[in-house]
């Protein structure tokens, strides 16, 4: 569906550049619709549209270019043979290449183009982080987080509403968020709650960064000058005209005393409530209808919120101001240094966690520490592919692992690489972190997909192949049915295993669509129980019966784990599976990676004028096994990062 | 009102910024000549991880003539305004989670209903700005998440607490409703950054705009809504109250939300307010009184016994008790009518449980203060028989003005809160004796803790003419014995043991029978 917004974005970038998809368009009507209209329609069309896929609505142009994904997606169907569905009419060989034809043609003429600027609002965490980082202290809750209870001690956090996944599937995508009186008063009352702890006597040393080295005991009116035109430029992330500042500062000169620090807390609120700080890029300046570089505060936002979820720190800050932040060689040098700071943490606590889903690892176990010890495992190790410049193809299979005293039984041999962890006296338990290891015994547990609290949040191999293709390969399924059913138990004759029985009741044509996607990824994780546990290990422990999914567990030696994928590659388990993802398949997996780490640096859903950047990053990355850090480069540098179109002026 | 202008006016009185705790104690002028309609109000503190019993309970004794007991002492000097229940409490042993409903719930099965401080609450809000409180000092506790809540809506779901006193400060008293100023600087700040925003529109793209239009909708939204709080002056001057300091630890943690306790109730804020020092099953470290251990591994004195670890528990206890002791001290410095803020408002102290390392729920600690003319203080009342908590929560009601058939599982309220006749407790005559066969010694007389601080584990049977004999035994038949159920009554009970020099000492105990019938296996909750 079009929101009132998207329509006008479409129109004013017709006026604005020249429209390459006309030809695409007449060519849409002779040699595809037709083919629509007699293969897909029948399902794909109409209120009940299967998969939310509804080709009928599809006429203009415009249409034609926002459905690009759909169209990938029936070139995969095609090419597997999984669409239409084997009971159905096939199309014949012509009309496949017709297709293909008018798609190849339809993909080359797309140009690369940056996208209309749009701001946004600051999404909560964003909102805690600039807050953090504008007044030098974070507003803490007073909680006492005794061992085993979990707390929100952000303030920001605990009082602002959790923001949705916006259109790219991240919270940073908070186009469609708007603000309400409710998100008004929580900001109002986190400005006075940050306004006062600036002035206690405690917080001096971040009041006198503000007014300078001097003793803050009596602030003058000068005092409060410098201070405001620090803070005004700090909270709107760019220097400010003198006119605008001349407004406020005139507010607190030739006062003193109490009257002084009124008229400063009053100018500083005004300031923490002003639109061009809760809003990204609102001062953001340029000609209005026209594709340009982005400006040098633009472009230091864009950085700083992409690697920290954060507002540039001072470094930035005057790079921007003297223009100098553009120099190839000075961007590269700030990218790197970002990356090794520790606010580059935001890249696997937040972008990772919502990417692989990881707050589901919440839900695995009541007991806190157990918990903190599954979840931190796949963040620690997200952490270090991105800030040790490791290959992207790591997230497959590596032989890197953060293990705690809560996981390292499932390391076997390899936990005997841990310090020696000592519980002190009248502790029960406690949280313990990570320490990170190398696997030479439990290389069954390298890379993103066999962690424990990856596999214990995704129960039963229809979870867990789903997981594998929406998170990992990209793919996108529709919601199943809501009359599937349950897999029927074996009867008294039969001794078929859970594999079994599950390949007859899918067996359905119309299941097959998803199912021979899902089931060889899902199934290829049976050595894997409920728990995360590998049940050929020797010290495996077989749950309680309660606790055992009964559906779907079979003896170990019953558990069929081999698969083919509907391109054709066969395996017998999951180490077999990762070779593959690693190599035939390492294209939809790199593209994937790219997408979503691009989606989350633009804050927003790619559009089709994203998809040249797309390939060639897709391209670079395959051909020299590239790293996190390669691709945080290269995002960085493209020209939808770089540059934007400013709407015209009305 | 009018004891609400003399409260302004003794405020402003008071000068510059008040510094808490220690706000003001004023005397009331109209004390003379005003009738006290002051509003009634209810408080509950939750101690955690019941107590050490031999430190607790109050032995022997009698309604009027009666001797605190150590664990007390923090709050002796307000002997005369408080009501020491005894007996309370009617199951064999508890889990934590379910002595934590019980607390206020009356029963752990009473799970779709409101607990009794939202009964409460709803009776007595009148047209206060918060119709109650719900504050705790500890994170959830998510294995058993029944630890972490005492207060419960109509549903029965748990009511989210809050644990930050600047939090509750800003609420109550710098939001927009709490005074003339604050209303009149929020009205100040949406002018301005109307005034802002509308001039950056005039620059602004397309695009742009529409975020502006969003913004200045949301800007006008609350500047109509503030239009339409504009009400009648708040009683008290709310701008000169101090916001409390950050919290460098519990104690001062505690002790600024019992500040924020005494202001909301003097103000009329609110009315009503529960308060846990603790989940129930408190895993917090006492730091700042050198203990180390986790509260609850202390509170499991039996199995984790050192006599270091007893103090240190003790330690903690005391402390809950100088809360306490605290939050009473500050209800009587606020002057309200003829009396004080204590006078006005029901407290109701307690735990979810009695000994704390088997969760034996009897004689648990509760204790009632304030009620003036509706409770009777200055009394020890220990009822005959182990009472169950819905009948003093059905009482509670009454006070409130509310009458119940039923509450939890109780039919009957609890007599004797106003001095009326109860029937108390009473030392029933039975005989004593010891025989011996071989190493099996059967002993009939009354069970109690070892007095001595290094035999937490150490009980003894007291029979009349003779040396008492001495229990000692693993943790199993404690446990599975219930002794500390028992502890204080008459009892049958067989064991294997040995004598030495005329000391019976038991070391297993093989069977064991209250000499009254009372059997406290069955009723595990």
């Amino acid at each position: 569906m079009f929101s009132s917004r998207d329509i006008s974005v479409a129109f004013l970038v017709c006026i604005a550049i020249s429209y390459p998809f006309a030809v695409a368009g007449a060519d849409f009507d002779v040699h595809v619709k037709p083919l629509l209209s007699k293969y897909c329609v029948k399902c794909h069309g109409g209120e009940e549209a299967n998969g939310d896929v509804d080709f009928s609505k599809i006429s203009t142009t415009e249409d034609i270019d926002t459905a690009f994904e759909t169209w990938e997606s029936v070139v995969r169907h095609l090419r597997a043979g999984t669409m239409p569905p084997q009971d159905q009419v096939q199309p014949d060989d012509e009309e496949r290449n017709r297709f293909f034809e008018w798609y190849q043609n339809f993909v080359d003429n797309v140009e690369v183009q940056p996208a209309v600027f749009q701001s946004r609002r600051l999404s909560a965490n964003e909102y805690r982080n600039t807050l953090r980082s504008l007044f030098g202290f974070d507003l803490q809750v007073a909680i006492i987080e005794a061992e085993q209870t979990i707390a929100e001690r952000s303030m920001v956090l605990k009082l602002l509403p959790t923001d949705p996944p916006g259109g790219s599937g991240f919270q940073n995508d908070t186009h469609q968020n708007p603000l309400t009186t409710i998100i008004w008063d929580q900001y109002s009352f986190l400005a006075d709650a940050a306004l006062e702890q600036l002035f206690l006597r405690e917080r001096s040393t971040q009041l006198e960064k503000f007014t300078g080295s001097e003793s803050v005991t009596e602030m003058t009116s000068e005092q409060a000058e410098r201070l405001l035109r620090l803070f005004l430029m700090r909270a709107w992330r760019r220097t400010v005209p003198e006119a605008d500042v001349e407004q406020v500062v005139s507010k607190v000169r030739e006062r003193n005393g109490a009257e002084l620090l009124t008229a400063l807390k009053f100018e500083m609120k005004t300031v923490l409530m002003s639109p061009a700080f809760i809003y990204r890029g609102l001062l953001v300046s340029g000609q209005h209808g026209k594709r340009q570089s982005v400006d040098a505060f633009e472009l230091a936002e864009r950085l700083s919120y992409f690697l920290w979820a954060d507002m540039p720190d001072d470094q930035l800050m005057s790079l921007a101001a003297d223009k100098t932040l553009a120099d190839p060689n000075v961007y590269a040098t700030q990218i790197d240094r970002m990356l090794a700071s520790p606010k580059s943490r935001n890249l696997a606590d937040d972008f990772a966690v919502q990417w692989l889903a990881l707050n589901e690892i919440e839900h695995v176990s009541d007991n806190v520490p157990q918990m903190v010890a599954l979840k931190s495992q796949p963040i620690d190790f997200m952490h270090y592919l991105f800030t040790e410049d490791r290959p992207l193809l790591e997230l497959i299979n590596s032989q890197t692992a953060f293990i705690s005293p809560h996981t390292s039984r499932l390391y076997r041999g390899d936990a005997a690489q841990m310090t020696k962890y000592v519980k002190q006296k009248g502790i029960e338990v406690e949280i313990v972190p990570n320490q990170k290891i190398k696997l030479e015994h439990a290389v069954e547990r390298g890379g993103i997909l066999t962690m424990p609290g990856v596999l214990a949040m995704n129960k039963g191999p229809i979870q867990r192949g789903t997981w594998i293709l929406e998170r990992i390969l990209g793919q996108e399924l529709p919601e199943p049915p809501a009359d599937v059913g349950q897999v029927p138990p074996n009867n008294s004759d039969e001794h078929l295993t859970f594999r079994q029985r599950f390949e007859q009741h899918r067996s359905n044509p119309s299941c097959a669509v998803c199912h021979d996607r899902i089931d060889p990824l899902g199934f290829a994780l049976q050595d894997f129980d409920n728990g995360g546990q590998y049940v050929r290990s020797a010290n495996y422990r077989a749950p309680k019966r309660r606790k055992r999914n009964e559906l779907s567990s079979d003896a170990t030696s019953q558990i069929d784990t081999s698969g083919r994928l509907p391109s054709g590659e066969s395996f017998a388990d999951i180490t077999e599976l990762k070779q593959i993802l690693s190599t035939s398949q390492r294209e939809s997996v790199l593209r994937n990676i790219v997408e979503k780490t691009m989606s989350y640096a633009l804050c927003r859903r790619l559009k089709i004028h994203d998809r040249p950047t797309v390939n060639l990053i897709v391209k670079q990355m395959s051909e020299t096994n590239g790293t996190w850090r390669d691709l945080i480069h290269a995002i960085a540098n493209s020209v939808a990062f770089r540059e934007t179109i400013l709407s015209a002026d009305n | 009102m009018t004891t609400r202008i003399q409260r302004r006016t003794m405020l402003r009185g008071a000068g510059a910024l008040l510094p808490l705790p220690f706000l003001n104690l004023m005397e009331s002028p109209a004390k003379a000549t005003e009738p006290d309609a002051a509003p009634k109000r209810f408080l509950t503190l939750f101690k955690p991880n019941g107590v050490h019993p031999p430190s607790w309970n109050i032995s022997g004794g009698s309604e009027h003539d009666f001797r605190m007991s150590p664990l007390m002492q923090p709050f002796q000097k307000h002997r005369n305004d408080v009501l020491i229940l005894d007996n309370m409490g009617d199951f064999g042993f508890s889990s934590h989670a379910n002595s934590t409903r019980r607390f206020l719930s009356g029963h752990h099965a009473n799970t779709k209903a409101a607990s009794m401080d939202q009964l409460i609450a709803d009776r007595i809000k009148g047209d206060t700005p918060h119709r109650s409180l719900e504050l705790t000092t500890e994170g959830l506790f998510p294995n058993q998440i029944g630890c972490s809540y005492i207060s419960y809506d109509e549903n029965g779901a748990p009511i989210p607490r809050e644990s930050d006193p600047q939090l509750i400060f800003d609420r109550l008293f710098r939001n927009p409703l709490a005074s003339p100023a604050h209303r009149r600087r929020m009205s100040s700040i949406l002018d301005r950054v109307l005034e802002d925003a509308r001039s950056l529109s005039r620059t602004a793209g397309s695009e742009d705009r529409q975020t502006l239009d969003e913004y200045l909708s949301v800007v006008r939204e609350s500047e109509k809504r503030l239009q339409n709080m504009q009400q009648a002056e708040p009683s008290v001057d709310v701008s000169r109250f101090a916001r409390p300091a950050n919290a460098a630890n519990l104690d001062q943690q505690v002790e600024s939300m019992l500040d924020m306790i005494e202001l909301a109730l003097w103000t009329d804020s609110t009315r009503c307010v529960t308060y846990m020092l603790g989940n129930s099953n408190s895993r917090m470290i006492f730091d700042f009184l050198g203990v180390t251990e986790q509260h609850h591994y202390l509170s499991h004195f039996f199995r984790n016994f050192s006599r270091t670890n007893l103090e240190s528990l003790l330690k903690i206890s005391l402390w809950h008790m100088e809360k306490f002791d605290s939050l009473l001290t500050r209800l009587k410095s606020r002057r309200e009518g003829n009396g004080t803020l204590l006078d006005n408002t029901v407290v109701l102290y307690g735990s979810g449980m009695g000994h704390s390392d088997n969760h034996t729920v009897t004689r648990i600690p509760i204790i009632l203060a304030g009620g003036k003319g509706m409770l009777k203080t200055g009394r020890y009342v220990r009822y005959s028989e182990n009472q169950q908590l819905g009948r003093l929560h059905i009482s509670l009601l009454e006070k409130f003005g509310i009458d119940v058939d039923t509450f939890a599982n109780s039919e009957e309220p609890l007599p004797g809160l106003n001095g009326s006749d109860f029937k108390p407790y009473q030392e029933r005559a039975f005989a004593s004796w010891i025989k011996v066969e071989g190493t099996q010694i059967t002993v009939q007389g009354r069970i109690r803790m070892s007095d001595n601080l290094d035999e937490a584990k150490v009980f003894f049977v007291d029979v009349e003419g003779q040396p008492p004999v001495r229990v000692e035994v693993a943790f199993r038949d404690f446990h599975n014995f219930n002794l500390a159920y028992h502890c204080g009554t008459g009892i049958t009970l067989t064991g294997t043991g040995s004598t030495e020099g005329g000391q019976h000492i038991i070391s297993k105990v093989n069977e064991l029978k209250s000499v009254h019938g009372r059997k406290p296996g069955t009723q595990n909750g």
